[in-house]
């Protein structure tokens, strides 16, 4: 279990964390999400006792991470791909850490194996591609074979086998009632893995619960029907509190109604649909709409890309 | 602590039988540090040539000082102080060794993995000094004892022969690989302190080298604040009796010995450790 009571980090005078207040449950996998400078990263890195809170605290599983007689078998931690001395051999690298703790080279080879690194193992670091800097970071993680375990950006430059693969063991060690903290901006692998999401935004956590609630709260549903009577079936259910798009002829795309509410009312007439789906929001909806105003780097619109999130930020920016 | 192992579990346990002696010991963080030391390319390369440079320019050396000279009242010491040239270039190759083996775990990120597995931060770089420390002394002794063998063949029956008995010549080869030792443990500090690689090896060898030739400006306040630069003071340990005390007269300012000179070095030593302490406890890794 991991703890953050009023977590602040300053540097100079730009808060990078702001305050947040957080618990990651063991058995399952918590989520952590949020743009690019958001301080997901600050957050993790202040767990693991590298960054020094300005104010408040966090613990993992009752202490300070720096108080751990035997940290590496407490907590497992990728925070970046390659914190390795570009000159050393993936192997000696993990035998040096192993060695630490009197962790023996048996589990050396262990961690290599299981992060699929034998090919490589002998080789130094600093020829490594960005997926296998970030198996050694993953095999660095298990070495101890710890009861939390702290990702940032798992899959980041993994190859699809290697994202998967990474998707099961996470959940996997969840099951075994383990304390999983995973951070990522690929809200699409976030949504296949995590039960739990903690999204921030500027310092800030925006929202904290699980995965479908999260998306319910900062989505609405849309009924999407298609039917050759479009134009008919959206005078039949217009009504307060019901809009209407039809983004193309035939199509309606409705707020507000149910779809069996839909379905009834086109029997009722007896119009013929060829399509009645209730279209539940994406995690990437509810991520875009939970962010939008939080976002601290902007690129430049791209149009049709986005919900109306650009549009708030680019006010409030202003307002600055 | 308690670990509940299954037998299905991919992770395997490293070692449930054996988790009564795991965690973080000093024995264990010196075995790391010895692993890191020896898993990069540079160290063999830098040691080696170290030793290299020993034994060669010793024999060099021997051969010239002792082909054309009569053995005088200082002959009993010359067999050593053939060393001299020696360690001055020796020195270079273990600033290099002693800054890279600190900065180079900042410059790629490393040492944020070193103070994970040691969240306490300062054992690290207590660890890394002993490592660094005996590993410098040992191929120092090995190279300096090869050296003076070599030089032995080359000067027996010239009058030069060593009386390894005489109390000076001990402190000199005792001194020599010490004060080789100990200058990589300086250089190793300013690392630890400036935490970058260029930076903090030009400024060991600045002061090596450059300040030291600076100082034979004849302007009076300098000549005060020579006596206490690290290698001058440090060098003091591997000069003859005689010749301290001839540098002593050609210098202002205050006159040590051989013993007090190295206690400057290791002075220099130690508050630059401390400041490169503070700085790891105190500030983000």
């Amino acid at each position: 279990m991991i703890e953050a009571q009023a977590l602040t980090k300053r540097y100079g005078d730009k808060t990078a964390v702001d305050g947040i207040t957080f618990t990651v449950q063991p058995g399952k996998v918590t989520g952590f999400l949020g743009p690019n400078g958001a301080g997901k990263s600050t957050t993790m890195r202040m767990i693991m006792g590298l960054d020094r809170p300005t104010r408040g605290s966090v613990t993992v599983n009752g202490r300070p991470y720096e108080k751990f007689r035997s940290p590496l078998t407490e907590v497992g931690a990728l925070l970046e791909a390659k914190a390795v001395h570009t000159g050393r051999s993936a192997r000696n690298h993990l035998r040096a850490l192993a060695a630490t703790h009197g962790i023996p080279d048996k589990r050396v080879d262990e961690v290599i194996e299981m992060t699929g690194l034998q090919q490589v193992a002998k080789r130094r670091v600093g020829g490594f591609s960005l997926g296998m800097g970030q198996r050694l970071g993953i095999a660095v993680a298990l070495l101890g074979d710890p009861r939390t375990l702290i990702l940032d950006e798992p899959v980041n430059g993994l190859d699809p086998e290697g994202v998967l693969w990474v998707r099961n063991l996470v959940k996997y060690l969840a099951s075994e009632g383990r304390t999983i903290f995973l951070s990522s901006h690929l809200m699409s692998e976030m949504a296949l893995t995590a039960d739990h999401l903690i999204v921030i935004g500027r310092g800030r956590i925006i929202t904290d619960g699980p995965v479908d609630q999260v998306i319910a709260q900062a989505t609405t549903t849309t009924v999407r029907v298609r039917s050759p009577h479009a134009a008919r079936i959206a005078e039949l259910v217009a009504g307060p509190g019901v809009t209407v798009a039809s983004p193309e002829p035939g199509l309606l795309e409705l707020h507000g109604i149910e779809s069996p509410a839909v379905g009834e009312a086109a029997a009722r007439e007896g119009l013929v649909l060829h399509e009645l789906t209730p279209v539940r929001g994406s995690l990437e909806e509810a991520y875009m709409s939970l962010t939008s105003e939080a976002v601290e780097y902007h690129s430049s619109t791209v149009p049709g890309t986005h919900l109306d999130g650009p549009a708030a930020a680019t006010a409030e920016e202003a307002t600055r | 602590m308690t670990t509940t192992t299954t037998a299905t579990r991919p992770v395997g346990s490293p070692a449930a039988s054996t988790d009564a002696g795991r965690g973080v010991t000093f024995p264990r963080l010196l075995r790391s540090e010895q692993i890191k030391l020896w898993s990069v390319r540079s160290t063999p390369w830098v040691l080696g040539i170290t030793a290299l440079v020993i034994v060669g320019i010793t024999a060099l050396f021997s051969a010239v000082a002792t082909s054309n000279t009569d053995p005088g009242p200082d002959a009993h010491t010359v067999g050593v102080q053939v060393l001299g040239p020696a360690t001055q270039m020796a020195q270079l190759a273990l600033a290099v060794i002693g800054v890279l083996t600190i900065t180079g775990e900042y410059s790629t990120g490393m040492i944020r993995s070193s103070l994970t597995a040691a969240p306490r931060r300062t054992p690290v770089i207590w660890s890394k000094l002993v490592v660094l420390f005996l590993t410098v002394l040992v191929t120092a002794a090995v190279a300096v004892a090869v050296a003076i063998g070599i030089q032995a063949l080359i000067v027996n029956g010239r009058g030069f022969s060593l009386d390894f008995g005489d109390a000076e010549v001990q402190r000199l080869l005792v001194g020599t690989v010490l004060y080789l030792a100990t200058i990589g443990a300086f250089a190793f500090a300013l690392g630890a302190l400036l935490r970058h690689s260029a930076a903090a090896l030009a400024t060991v060898l600045g002061l090596l080298v450059v300040v030291e030739n600076l100082f034979f400006i004849p302007w009076k306040p300098l000549s005060y604040i020579h006596p206490f630069l690290p290698s001058t003071a440090g060098l003091k340990l591997t000069y003859s009796d005689a010749d301290i005390a001839s540098l002593n007269d050609q210098m202002r300012g205050p006159d040590f010995t051989a013993w007090q000179g190295y206690g400057i070095l290791v002075a220099w030593v130690v508050v630059l450790l401390a400041c490169a302490l503070w700085r790891l406890k105190k500030r983000d890794a």
